[in-house]
């Protein structure tokens, strides 16, 4: 398949050069709403008066030092830890035992189970929500921690279980009956033999899931009404809505809200990637 | 079914694969009753907590929604007036759920096919792209991580009406004439959020095309370049076919998405100007919070969920025919 002359090579070149060029041009595109958030975010104030979207043409930290302490974004991003993390301990944690359980263990009811847990996936979030959000205020968990962390959770959980049990199927049998010669105990075979093999793709779950977890708008939106423990998605929007004018803090507050999911994507790009391939394929 | 256990115990060699998965007939057979019920309470164990917060916040809400359709529920009522299919019968009459409808189809129609073109195009243009192809992919695939307010908020400043990009580059390339503020004209409001939804949806198309693209045969591509098909000629008959059980889950999903459509839409109009924007999702949603009408907002959430399904098992039937096919070949 390949005879290609000298002259045709050089016209492959070009070709790829032309390609290049359109591509960086596309990903400048793309990535434009970035950069303008970056450069509006570091301006003066009074460059943000008189200019707000020119690019770079000032630099100061001011906008970014009121964004936290007028614009409140330092209690945000606190916030927002501690309803991503403890959220997304809880889905790993629970996904990997469960999708151990559903792919190696036989046990009475298991496919039954397994498709109610799967209904997770097929059933919108938008449809119980409503109904959730009185069901979270009779229980005592409207505007706690724990309530808006459980709920987090209980929507990952069904993707989770369904990604780490196609991981544990993947395992071959051999390996779980050599350990049962060796007198290992099943839990041990669980968390000495199986686990460190799909390690893996625990850290595409617990990436992916933090990013989901982070940037989740509606779940503290409806089940944090009183703005205690309000997160930067929902403290963004409440900052949009009173001082859409106040231009520099809103970027800087942009920034804030988005820098965290910038690194930790740009770093783990493979392993986010990951994750939504096998949801989009096997989902 | 027993004698194929013992024929695959007795020629173990014959396998093709020998890390090959046996069915799992074969680990029963294998197995002491010992282990089978060690294995039994560990998996009950294991499976427990998840089955406790499945059942609690998604099942329990899930019966309570379709309680919630039948009732008038304001919120504080704790023994609600049973109405029957009142609720169903206000929504088929209601024209702000019939704009909102349409407003959705539109949203479904541009926001599926669109992403799909753009994002089939990037991925066949980096298909052969060797240096590189990483820092494509996280330009491409950025904005689809992003936080949908986020988003929103710098898009609104993009759309704005005297300082925004859209309008400088439109007046730099003499068409200042088109300028005009994009969310605030009920004209063209839902598209310049339509616009919005596509950048942040592309990379996640691409992504999935990208990786489909992997195992297309490319000896077919060059094959068929040889025997003079054009570039489109090539992706039409050659490439789409192999990837088309990926290409129908993308549009399932896409096109799923656009029937529940809400934080972008909330952010960036909230459903105006005059409801020019107003989709379900925040018809539903305002109904509930705002209007304090909880089951009215219920039964449209429920409605918007029953419709999408039956292009969701249509899709999903079509691909895993296709797929099948795709074994067999």
């Amino acid at each position: 398949m390949r005879h290609r002359t000298a002259g045709s090579n050089t016209r492959g070149r070009l070709l790829l050069t032309g390609k290049h060029l359109l591509l960086l041009g596309l990903s400048a595109l793309m990535i434009f709403p970035l950069v303008l958030t970056v450069s509006t975010a570091l301006k003066s104030g009074h460059d943000v008066k008189v200019n707000p979207f020119g690019l770079f043409s000032s630099f100061s930290t001011e906008n970014i030092v009121r964004a936290w302490t007028v614009g409140d974004f330092g209690s945000y991003v606190v916030n927002s830890f501690l309803l991503s993390v403890p959220s997304t301990l809880l889905v790993v944690v629970l996904s990997t035992m469960a999708g151990y359980a559903f792919a190696r263990l036989p046990f009475a009811g298991r496919s039954l189970l397994f498709y109610l847990v799967v209904l997770g996936l097929l059933v919108p979030f938008f449809t119980y929500m409503i109904p959730l959000y009185f069901q979270l205020r009779s229980m005592g968990l409207l505007d706690s921690l724990l309530g808006v962390n459980l709920v987090l959770a209980s929507t990952g959980l069904s993707f989770g279980t369904f990604f780490m049990r196609a991981f544990f199927s993947d395992l071959p049998v051999e390996l779980d009956q050599a350990a049962r010669l060796d007198g290992a105990s099943e839990w041990q075979i669980f968390l000495k033999v199986m686990l460190p093999l799909v390690s893996s793709g625990i850290g595409a779950l617990a990436v992916f899931t933090f990013l989901q977890n982070w940037n989740n708008f509606l779940v503290p939106l409806l089940y944090i009404p009183s703005g205690e423990y309000r997160p930067l998605t929902t403290g963004l929007y409440l900052f949009l809505g009173g001082r859409s004018i106040d231009i520099g803090p809103l970027a800087a507050g942009t920034l804030i809200t988005i820098l965290p999911v910038v690194v930790l994507f740009v770093a783990m790009q493979k392993q986010v990637t990951q994750g939504f391939l096998s949801g989009a394929v096997k989902g | 079914m027993t004698t194929g256990a013992t024929a695959e115990a007795a020629a173990p060699e014959q396998e093709e694969t020998p890390r090959r998965r046996r069915p799992w007939r074969t680990i029963k057979a294998g197995t002491p009753r010992v282990t089978r019920k060690a294995q039994a309470r560990l998996g009950v164990f294991m499976v427990a907590p998840l089955v406790a917060m499945v059942a609690v916040f998604l099942l329990l809400p899930m019966v309570n929604a379709i309680y919630y359709v039948f009732v008038d529920f304001n919120g504080f009522d704790p023994d609600p007036p049973w109405i029957g299919f009142s609720n169903f019968t206000e929504l088929a009459q209601d024209p702000d759920v019939w704009a909102a409808f349409k407003n959705n189809v539109i949203w479904i129609v541009i926001g599926t096919s669109a992403p799909i073109v753009f994002g089939l195009g990037l991925a066949v243009l980096v298909w052969n792209v060797r240096r590189g192809s990483v820092l494509y992919r996280i330009a491409f695939f950025l904005p689809f991580m992003l936080p949908q307010v986020a988003v929103g908020v710098v898009w609104g400043w993009i759309y704005e009406p005297s300082r925004g990009w859209l309008n400088r580059v439109l007046e730099t390339v003499g068409l200042g004439s088109l300028a005009k503020g994009w969310l605030g004209d009920p004209d063209t409001a839902l598209y310049a959020v339509l616009g919005t939804a596509i950048w942040a949806t592309v990379g996640f198309v691409f992504v999935i095309f990208l990786s489909a693209l992997r195992n297309v045969d490319v000896d077919l591509v060059d094959a068929a370049r040889l025997d003079g098909a054009n570039a489109f000629q090539r992706l039409r008959h050659i490439i789409l076919p192999q990837i088309m059980p990926v290409f129908l889950m993308v549009t399932t999903i896409t096109l799923l998405g656009g029937f529940s459509v809400f934080d972008i839409v909330f952010v960036m109009t909230g459903g105006g100007p005059a409801g020019a924007t107003e989709v379900l999702g925040t018809y539903a949603y305002s109904s509930a919070f705002q209007l304090n009408r909880i089951s009215y907002g219920t039964t449209l959430a429920l409605v918007i969920t029953v419709i999408s399904i039956p292009f969701a098992v249509w899709m999903n039937r079509l691909q895993r025919k296709l797929s099948l096919q795709g074994m067999g070949a």
